[in-house]
């Protein structure tokens, strides 16, 4: 079979002059994406590649045409020497292109980095044109809102009613709250110069919240003891951490003062401990009460029965003397447990109050001891057991004037209104009652007073008879400078100007 | 001192050549396995470009798409070209006799499938002439998208 090398021929002539044409068309189109973008590197790569296409095109079908034209007009032998170079040249294009487009995915790679860092430094660039446009209005701004912040915080600190502090690292407090300031009783002049161990009472507390900071960056709910300028002692609740900066470092300090909670706490446990022995008092009294009674009535049958001057006669006397000393202190440890029945009725205290001292102030007068009296007749007619308050007065001054050991005292006896309490207050300056003694005081039986001078049962008396009014007995006292106690009562409902 | 002694050396290998007995010796069908080996490079980095392509999905815009054709076209002519090579270094399939324009390939009756490949692979230009029209046809929509939205290309500015 024969077939004809022409169509083979017009193909090859026809394909090559269109490879030679669109290479250079290709070129074209590759110039003017680069010219749009001279650096962009993808463009760049793409007209390399053009390059390399249109010379592969060249080289091939320029060997293409020449070979036709030599063969057909007869020149067999020049074509034979032509084409070893047109074929290397033809290999050695194929190379190159193959070698240029091998490159693309390196191309591409660079050129969105390129993208990547163009348009990180554009925002740069926006940002710093903005930041340069808008510097005044962002530091007025910012300024702006700094001072709110700063006042906001300020006024935390400065209205908190715990003390807040500022120390640094040698102790020395930079900066305190008005509420720290009134808590140590310390002038805003001492701030800066003065150090935060000053605050403690107990210097080893002072070294333990040192060290714990330093060891563990802050500390939290240490109870303390402060110490004011005047020497009062307040409970106080610290907590602290270390705010390290660079090249400084500080402290800073939360201080609760509990004292008023701590006092609070004592009182509830007094209470509570009366309460107890109150249940226990009234317990045993009234089993003592009834067989007291058989033994004080058939002794004063026996005592009729018995002649005066015998000495059985006598001897009886005795029993019935003492009986009625405990059936007394029966009746008090009956009182302090509120057992024995209250006769209340509307009246005005300070006639209760007068009545004591004026069967007392002749007696008082004779060892200089002097009562004043100081009282607030707004102080409404309220429901009072009259007897049994006067009884209160009675034990309050008798006590006062026996703290009075010197050659002369001062009783007083104030008496104050406020909105929706009265307070009286009965103080001396006798010799005080030690620190130690103040928590038993109103305890049945608890007594300071030699054997035989006194039963113990004053103070616990008149604490159930207040609080069978629904008041409260507190006493404040210093060693040496003397006593006050102090009586609380409400107000109720329906007291006024009767 | 040292370049005179090494222009005195090159001066000697030029006026007084021996036989290189050292090198290699290329014989003649080294130029025909260059060729058919620089085919396959061609190939190849062809088929990576169309990876590339394909792996940044590039083949989404209608420029890159073009350009892919392209290199897909290239892979054909390629393997056109390397086939009309093998055959054209083997005897007695056909005999190909020049007469001015109108030469004949007289095919031997024992291979005539070969020979008929041999005729239609010779017309390589059906696959290489696309190849660049592509090309170009993927440059111009790369160019005319210039002033459009650039995403269309796949490049960002």
């Amino acid at each position: 079979m024969t077939l004809p090398v022409l169509p083979i021929w017009i193909v090859d002539l026809y394909g090559s002059v269109f490879m030679i044409i669109f290479s250079f068309l290709c070129i074209r189109q590759a110039k003017k994406l680069r010219a749009n973008d001279p650096n962009n590197v993808v463009w760049i790569y793409l007209l390399w590649f053009s390059y390399g296409l249109a010379g592969f095109a060249i080289s091939r079908s320029v060997g293409h045409i020449v070979k036709r034209v030599l063969i057909t007009t007869g020149h067999n032998d020049i074509w034979l020497l032509l084409r070893p170079y047109s074929g290397s040249v033809n290999t050695i294009m194929f190379v190159i292109v193959s070698s240029i487009t091998l490159f693309f995915e390196r191309v591409w790679n660079i050129y969105q980095r390129i993208i990547a860092d163009q348009k990180a430094l554009q925002e740069a660039h926006n940002q710093l044109l903005y930041l340069n446009r808008h510097l005044e209005e962002l530091v007025a701004e910012r300024t702006r809102d700094l001072a709110i912040s700063e006042k906001k915080y300020r006024r935390l600190f400065e209205m908190s009613r715990d003390m807040i502090a500022i120390v640094d690292a040698d102790g020395i407090v930079l900066n305190m709250n008005p509420a720290g300031l009134e808590l140590l009783g310390w002038k805003p002049e001492d701030v800066g110069e003065k150090s935060f161990r000053n605050c403690f009472y107990k210097p080893e507390q002072w070294q333990q919240v040192w060290g714990d900071l330093l060891k563990y960056g802050e500390v939290r709910d240490i109870e303390c003891i402060f110490i004011n300028t005047d020497s009062t002692q307040r409970n106080v609740l610290l907590s602290g951490y270390v705010e390290a900066q660079p090249g400084k470092t500080f402290y800073h300090f939360w201080v609760k003062d509990i004292s008023r909670r701590k006092d609070m706490e004592r009182k509830l446990i007094q209470a509570d401990k009366l309460a107890s022995l109150g249940q226990l008092a009234a317990g045993v009294a009234h089993e003592i009460n009834n067989p007291l009674g058989i033994i004080l009535g058939y002794t004063q049958l026996l005592l009729r029965q018995i002649p005066e001057i015998s000495e059985a006669h006598e001897d009886l006397k005795v029993i019935e003397k003492h009986a009625r000393n405990c059936k007394v202190i029966v009746e008090d440890l009956l009182k302090f447990a509120r057992s024995a029945p209250t006769r209340k009725g509307r009246a005005d205290i300070h006639s209760a109050i007068e009545e004591v001292t004026s069967v007392l102030r002749h007696q008082f007068a004779l060892d200089n001891v002097v009562i004043e009296e100081e009282f607030d007749r707004t102080i409404p007619k309220m429901d009072w057991d009259m007897n049994k308050m006067k009884q209160v007065f009675m034990n309050l001054l008798i006590n006062a004037k026996q703290s009075i050991q010197g050659n002369s005292g001062i009783i007083r006896v104030e008496t104050k209104r406020h909105s929706n309490h009265i307070v009286i207050k009965v103080s001396d300056n006798g010799c005080g009652i030690p620190s130690e003694f103040l928590p038993k005081i109103f305890d049945p039986f608890f007594t300071t007073k030699p054997t035989g001078q006194g039963t113990g049962l004053g103070l616990s008396v008149s604490y159930g008879i207040v609080a069978e009014h629904g008041g409260t007995i507190s006493v404040e006292s210093e060693e040496g400078r003397g006593s006050v106690f102090i009586m609380t009562f409400p107000i109720k409902d329906g007291s006024g100007e009767k | 001192m040292k370049r005179i002694a090494l222009l005195v050396t090159i001066l000697c290998f030029i006026l007084w050549p021996l036989t290189a007995l050292c090198t290699q010796v290329h014989s003649q069908p080294e130029g025909l396995y260059g060729h058919q080996l620089a085919h396959l490079f061609f190939i190849v980095s062809m088929i990576i470009l169309v990876y590339w392509l394909r792996v940044m999905k590039l083949i989404r815009y209608k420029g890159w798409r073009y350009i892919n054709y392209s290199a897909l076209f290239f892979v054909l002519w390629n393997i056109d070209a390397m086939l009309v090579h093998f055959l054209d270094g083997t005897n007695g399939i056909f005999i190909v006799t020049h007469k001015g324009w109108e030469g004949t390939i007289t095919i031997s009756a024992q291979n005539k499938v070969e020979a008929v490949l041999y005729y239609m692979a010779k017309l390589d230009h059906v696959f290489c002439v696309p190849a660049i029209i592509f090309l170009y046809l993927g440059l111009r929509a790369l160019t005319q998208q210039m002033g459009n939205d650039t995403a269309l290309r796949g490049i960002q500015k």
